[in-house]
This record gives C-alpha cells, sequence and structure tokens, in this order.
C-alpha cells in the first residue's frame, strides 16, 4: 500500500530524489489515515526496527551477493549483549535524569554497536571469507550453519525462555497529540533509526570507504586492480551491517524489556523480506521495505487478522519476486552497495 | 582454527546428546509382602508406569510415579490384590529430558507385549497420550493418565475416533483429570462471576490447546451476558502484542483471557499490557500458564515481571482432595517429601487399576486379567473410591469428576518472588455448563 506510488519510479530514480521523497510522503499520510496516530506509532517503531536488521542483509548481499541468514541471529545476539551490559552496569529500572541516560543510551550504543560489528567482522573472516570464491551454494549453507550456532550459543548462556532485560527507558514518559498517547521511546527509537540510515547513506555516497564499496560491489576485480582493499572493505560492510543490527537489537531490549536466543530467526526472516521488497543490494530500499512490513503488521492487528500476517508478509513477498523480481525501487548494486 | 574449533565442539555436543537419550528402567515394587496370601501364592500381576522421569521434567514425573509406587505398595503390603502380587514396570518417556511422543510409543508397546501387564498409569503429556493410545487400544490394555487434558484423547467431536482407531468403541483410556473444554468455560465463570467482568478481550496462540480453550471461553463468556470484543490470534512467533492491544484499547475491555502456554506468549503479552497502559486490567489463562513461581526459568510469572500481578489461571484437577492430610502424611513417610501436583492423581488412577483388579480376580483366569481390567475400570456404571473422591468414568473415558481449582497470582507470595495462589474450586458437573459455584473454601 505504502509503496504503490514507488512503484512507478524508474529503477534508478533518475528523476531525482524528489519524486521519492514525495512518494513517501504520500504513503505516511494513507498509513496514517488507515490506521490512525496510535497505530502509527507503533508501526513507525517495529518498521524501525525492521529497517535496521534490512540494511545489513541489503549491504552484504550488495557487495558479495551472498544471503547472510546470521544476520537475523546477529540481531538477537545484540539484544543480548545490550540486556547483558545494562544488567553488568547495575541498572534495573527507568533512569529519570534525562543527562545520566543520554550518556547511557551513548555508551550504551557505542559499546554494543561495536561488539556487535566486530561479531560480524570474526564472522566474515573465519566463516565467509575461506569461502569467497567458492561455488555460491556453500557460504550459503554456512550462514544457515553459523545461524544455528549462534542461537545455540544464546541458549547455552541465557537458556531458552524469555529473559528479561532491564529497561532504563521510562514508558511511563508520554505525551499527547491527536488524541494518541506517544512514548518518548517510540519517538527516540524512530529517530535515532533515521539519523542511522542517513549517516549510512552519507558514508557510502561521501567518504573514501564508502566509495571503495562502491565500486567493489561493483566489479570486485576492477576494484583491486584500482588499488581497493577487497577484504578490507567487506569486512567493514559487514562491520557496519551488524552494527545497525546491533542497534536494533537494542531498541529492541529497551523496547520490549526481553530477549530470547531465537527472536532473531523470525525477524531476520521479515527483514529479509524487506531487503528483498525494496531491492536487494539497495540500502533505502531496504530501509523502507523494513517499514512496509512493519505497516503490514500493524494494519492486520488493527483490523483482526493478525492471525493471517505471516500469510501477508509471505504473499506479497512472492507477488514481488514474481512480478517485479528486482525489488519496488530496483537494484541498485553499483550505485548505492 | 577457530572455525575448527567451534566446528569441533558441535560434533561433541551432538555426540553428547545421543548418548543421553533415555533408556527404560524396570523396577519392582519396593516394598515385599509381608507373609500375605499373594506372597504365599505367587502370582503376580504387573501394572505399568509410563511418565517422563529424567531431564527437565523429573519435577513432574517422578512425585507422579511415587503416587503409584505408594498405592502399590501400602496394596501389597495388606496382602496383595484379588491373589495377587503387584509388581511395576517403570518406563520414561523423556528424550534428552523433554517428553517425547515415539519414545512413549515404544515404552507402551514393550508393556504390550508384556502378558503381566494389566494396567498402565500414564503418560503425564497429551502428545504423548496421542501416540500411545492407538498402541493400547489395538491391544486392549487399560491406561489411566493422572494429568492429559486434551480433549482430543477422549471426545469424538475432538477427532478422539481417529486415535482410537483400532476399536473406537473399546475404550482402553481413562483419565483423572478433567479436559480443556471445561478449563475455557471454567475461566469464563470465574471472569464473569468472581471478578464480575463484562468485556473481555481474547487472544489464542493459533495452537490447538490454545485456540480451543479460547473458543470455549468465547462461547460461554457470551453465553453468560458478557461482550468479546474482539478474539484475535497472535502465532507463537509473535514478539510485538502493542498494535493488537491498541487496536482494543479504545472499546475499555476489563479483562483480557490468553488461551495458550507462556511460551507461546502468555508472558510477553502480559508484560506488553503494562506497556501500553493497559496493565491494570485482570488477565487470565487456563492451566498454560500456571506453571509456577517467579524465580522459575521461563514461568509465566518470571517472564512478565511485576505485571504478572492480578491474573488468574485455572488447573484441570481438584486442589482439595478428601483426606488430603492422611495422603500427604503417607506420601511423606514413605519418601520424606511432600507430594507433588500429580501424585494424588496418580495414586487414584492405581486404585482404579487394583479396584478393578480385585473385582474379576475371583471369577477370571489370570490370563483374561487384562481384558477383565480394562472392561471393569471402562464401564461408566463402575464407580471407583479414590483418593480424588468417588469417580466413574463416562463411555469416552472421562472422568465423572469436572473439578476446575482456580488461581491467582499473588507477587508477594514465596517471599516476594511471586507464585499462583489457590483461591476456590468448582464442579463443573456432568453437563459442564453453569453449575451453580459451589466453593469448597
Amino acid at each position: 500500500m505504502q509503496m504503490q506510488r514507488s512503484i512507478q519510479l524508474p529503477a534508478r530514480l533518475e528523476g531525482g530524489p524528489y519524486r521519492l521523497i514525495g512518494a513517501i510522503a504520500v504513503s505516511l499520510v494513507v498509513a496514517y489515515v488507515l490506521v490512525g496516530p496510535q497505530q502509527f506509532s507503533n508501526f513507525l517503531t517495529i518498521g524501525a526496527i525492521y529497517a535496521l536488521i534490512a540494511l545489513g542483509y541489503t549491504m552484504v548481499y550488495g557487495i558479495i551477493e551472498l544471503i547472510n541468514f546470521a544476520h537475523g541471529d546477529i540481531f538477537g545476539l545484540g539484544a543480548f549483549v545490550a540486556l547483558w551490559l545494562l544488567t553488568m552496569g547495575g541498572f534495573n529500572g527507568a533512569i529519570n535524569n534525562p543527562v545520566e541516560l543520554a550518556v547511557v543510551l551513548v555508551a550504551l550504543f557505542l559499546l554494543t554497536m561495536g561488539i556487535m560489528g566486530l561479531v560480524g567482522v570474526a564472522i566474515e573472516r573465519f566463516a565467509y571469507r575461506p569461502l569467497r570464491n567458492a561455488p555460491r551454494l556453500a557460504p550459503l549453507i554456512t550462514a544457515i550453519g553459523v545461524s544455528f550456532i549462534l542461537e545455540n550459543i544464546m541458549q547455552a548462556f541465557f537458556g531458552p525462555s524469555p529473559v528479561n532485560s532491564p529497561q532504563i527507558f521510562t514508558l511511563n514518559a508520554r505525551f499527547d497529540i491527536a488524541g494518541a498517547s506517544i512514548g518518548y521511546l517510540n519517538v527516540f527509537i524512530v529517530l535515532v533509526a533515521v539519523a542511522l540510515m542517513i549517516g549510512l547513506q552519507l558514508f557510502v555516497g561521501r567518504t573514501r570507504l564508502g566509495r571503495a564499496m562502491r565500486s567493489t560491489a561493483q566489479d570486485r576485480e576492477a576494484a583491486e586492480l584500482m588499488g581497493v582493499n577487497i577484504d578490507q572493505t567487506i569486512a567493514i560492510t559487514f562491520f557496519i551491517g551488524s552494527a545497525l543490527a546491533g542497534a536494533g537489537g537494542i531498541v529492541w531490549a529497551l523496547y520490549f524489556g526481553y530477549a530470547v536466543f531465537n527472536q532473531g530467526f523470525y525477524a531476520g526472516l521479515f527483514a529479509f523480506t524487506a531487503a528483498v521488497l525494496g531491492g536487494i543490494g539497495n540500502t533505502t530500499g531496504a530501509a523502507l521495505g523494513g517499514f512496509f512490513i512493519g505497516f503490514v503488521y500493524v494494519a492486520a492487528a488493527q483490523f483482526g487478522y493478525s492471525r493471517w500476517f505471516e500469510v501477508f508478509i509471505f504473499g506479497i513477498l512472492v507477488l514481488v519476486l514474481v512480478f517485479r523480481p528486482t525489488g519496488l525501487l530496483g537494484q541498485q548494486l553499483g550505485e548505492r552497495a | 582454527m577457530q572455525t575448527r574449533r567451534i566446528g569441533a565442539l558441535a560434533v561433541v555436543a551432538v555426540i553428547l546428546t545421543g548418548a543421553c537419550s533415555s533408556a527404560a528402567t524396570t523396577a519392582p515394587a519396593s516394598a515385599a509382602a509381608p507373609g500375605g496370601s499373594a506372597a504365599a501364592s505367587g502370582k503376580t500381576v504387573t501394572i505399568g508406569v509410563d511418565l517422563p522421569l529424567s531431564g527437565g521434567e523429573f519435577a513432574n514425573g517422578d512425585p507422579t510415579k511415587k503416587g503409584v509406587q505408594l498405592a502399590v505398595d501400602q496394596a501389597n503390603a495388606n496382602g496383595g490384590v484379588g491373589g495377587y502380587k503387584i509388581l511395576l514396570s517403570i518406563k520414561d518417556d523423556a528424550v534428552n529430558g523433554v517428553h517425547n511422543p515415539q519414545q512413549g510409543a515404544t515404552n507402551v508397546q514393550s508393556l504390550v507385549a508384556d502378558p503381566s501387564v494389566i494396567g498402565v498409569v500414564g503418560p503425564f503429556n497429551s502428545n504423548v497420550g496421542a501416540a500411545e493410545i492407538p498402541i493400547t487400544n489395538q491391544a486392549g490394555l487399560l491406561q489411566c493418565s493422572p494429568a492429559n487434558t486434551n480433549p482430543g484423547l477422549t471426545k469424538p467431536q475432538y477427532g478422539a475416533l481417529q486415535i482410537r482407531k483400532a476399536f473406537p468403541n473399546r475404550i482402553n483410556y481413562i483419565r483423572v483429570a478433567t479436559t480443556d473444554d471445561i478449563q475455557g468455560l471454567a475461566g469464563a465463570e470465574f471472569a464473569y462471576k468472581d471478578l464480575g467482568k463484562r468485556r473481555a478481550y481474547v487472544v489464542d496462540d493459533t495452537e490447538t490447546y490454545g485456540k480451543g480453550l479460547a473458543d470455549v471461553f468465547v462461547k460461554q463468556f457470551t453465553a453468560l451476558g458478557g461482550t468479546v470484543i474482539k478474539e484475535d490470534g497472535a502465532p507463537a512467533t509473535t514478539t510485538d502484542y502493542t498494535p493488537l492491544l491498541t487496536a482494543v484499547q479504545g472499546q475499555n475491555p476489563d479483562v483480557v483471557y490468553f488461551g495458550g502456554v507462556t511460551a507461546t506468549g502468555g508472558g510477553l503479552l502480559r508484560k506488553q499490557m503494562a506497556q501500553v497502559g493497559m496493565g491494570n486490567l485482570a488477565f487470565g489463562g487456563g492451566d498454560g500458564i500456571v506453571d509456577g513461581p517467579g524465580n522459575v526459568q521461563g514461568s509465566f510469572i518470571k517472564v512478565a515481571g511485576a505485571a504478572a500481578a492480578n491474573s488468574f489461571g485455572t488447573i484441570a484437577a481438584t486442589h482439595d482432595i478428601p483426606n488430603a492430610s492422611a495422603f500427604a502424611d503417607a506420601y511423606q513417610k514413605a519418601y520424606g517429601e511432600q507430594p507433588g501436583a500429580y501424585s494424588a492423581s496418580a495414586y487414584a488412577c492405581t486404585q482404579v487399576i487394583l479396584q478393578a483388579l480385585q473385582a474379576v480376580a475371583g471369577n477370571t483366569p489370570q490370563s483374561g486379567l487384562r481384558e477383565a481390567v480394562r472392561a471393569y475400570a471402562t464401564n461408566p456404571s463402575n464407580k471407583f473410591n479414590t483418593q480424588l473422591g468417588t469417580i466413574s468414568f463416562d463411555q469416552n473415558g472421562d472422568t465423572s469428576q469436572h473439578i476446575i481449582s482456580f488461581y491467582k497470582t499473588d507477587m508477594s507470595a514465596d517471599g516476594g518472588v511471586g507464585n499462583w495462589v489457590f483461591v476456590r474450586q468448582q464442579d463443573f458437573g456432568t453437563s459442564g455448563s453453569s453449575a451453580s459455584p459451589a466453593a469448597s473454601q
């Protein structure tokens, strides 16, 4: 629904970003009218989490054409790392002092995203790099294996049941607007997600390393001949993708207040769907796809079809793959990494 | 290097878990009959036991097994039953610490093959029952479950004829716990009458147990005059319940009922109710959420945390057993511990088998005992005097005792960790509908 305008967009957005921004604005208005203000805030929040995960999927695919099925579990592990850091830090409830909260949040994001980035780099180094020139099926199966290893490590350390996380962001801090009661945490989550996405776009589009990523995605051998350090570039891609999934895990732990060892499996499937919807390899598309999945979920719940949510999501995935296999925004491997 | 080490670890783990698969054990009854007629004549019969007895389910299975053992030891001490000394053949249906239908099926196959076995107490879990009943039905071996609640194991309208396919009219499976369809009904009665709730929001986990429970709740709550605002299904993979709750928030529900178990979302739903500002509403469910105190990993109270307050749940068994203290004393004397939740039920199952044996032993040759015991125990006109009270079994093998016990969360119980506390119990009669609340406490 939200993407219908986008369908008419040319694959490479030759008309400039304004048509895309216009389409997003129209979609948001339509979504707001359909589900109302309260659910609108719910959809942006859960959509932001899916979008953060979807970015990593799409970046890794864009650069080495690997569907990294372990990516969902990186998100799950990120939630556990955030939970563990908060517990180790001695926090067990809301922090009411805004300055202290800001300091804790900044530290939490830096540490967790850093740790998860390094985990992603380690996985790439030991599980995927040895298979870089192997047939494409080999790294795919390895990715599934890594996914199982991560889930089992989480289960071994934290047990098979949901583990409660300290919710340092008080849930009672809300403001009323347009007849809805919106939590500051929801606003915070959406702002963090959008800021990270803009940061990613600037990094990929404006920096030297970003240019290296784009050139590697376009033609690895030519990039190498031009002096791009391929191993380093791919490692950086994994670092950023995993750090973004880690950010998704943090906001998950803050918002829902728990983590469970297999939460990354389904979240990963939905995020993967989001990445394919947007055109795998296309970071803008992945972000929009994540919000779209969030909207479908919230709309299904609002209208009493939650039982069918997964059918809707994967049905849409099938339709996109049949009628527009490059996704709604088109694959832009070379253009946007 | 590191990958190889992880790989090697994984291989070792697989080998270890494989090696730990359960081994069926056979143990004779521990107490010898003190020179009674049974011992003198040397005739014995065997009662089979199939329960989860290892790993995480030891806490469920072991006290249940001891209930059987206590009844058999007492009978042997009194000189046996009908001229026979009773032996036990005890099987464990847990594999890697979790109840396993295939292991249960293997266990009852070996019990069927043993001609001295006249009846089986077990299983504990409904899905194990679904795997075992086709085998024991084919063989005509009596089975009495102390704990199964799934209606599909007995009631034709829930598909039981498929399970007892070999001889649909020859009942061989009976149980002393009542069924989930009565649980859902009891939940509705409790919400409407005891708590005075009128507007319910119902969520199920889209699984057999949960959807069945929720459907019965909706039917009964509406019949009583309450309003069901909405009935939603949230698959067990659901992690975000806030859109579901937001959708009904404006319609002012005063109770939320969940069909499912803690692991399929009961705890998370309750936790997120607090998050969207619905934490003060009452919350209810079946025995799937009444799963222990707040210091048990994965229990409803643990997962929901402080939000678990103001929740109610049902258990499909009687809480106030007759002569509770005498039973507890005998159990305590024999095993040095308090009886478990299903010890008395297992004791009652054993009593049913022994009373059937007593009734038929006089005029049945030993080779015909298995069939005679089965026929006697499943005859709806025969009554049994058990630890749970006087009971009989209907044409499907369900107990005549339709007692549901109600529990509420008390977050100050167990020294502040929170636990379920008994509220009252009620007999829902044979019809199962709108019985007058005969509160026993």
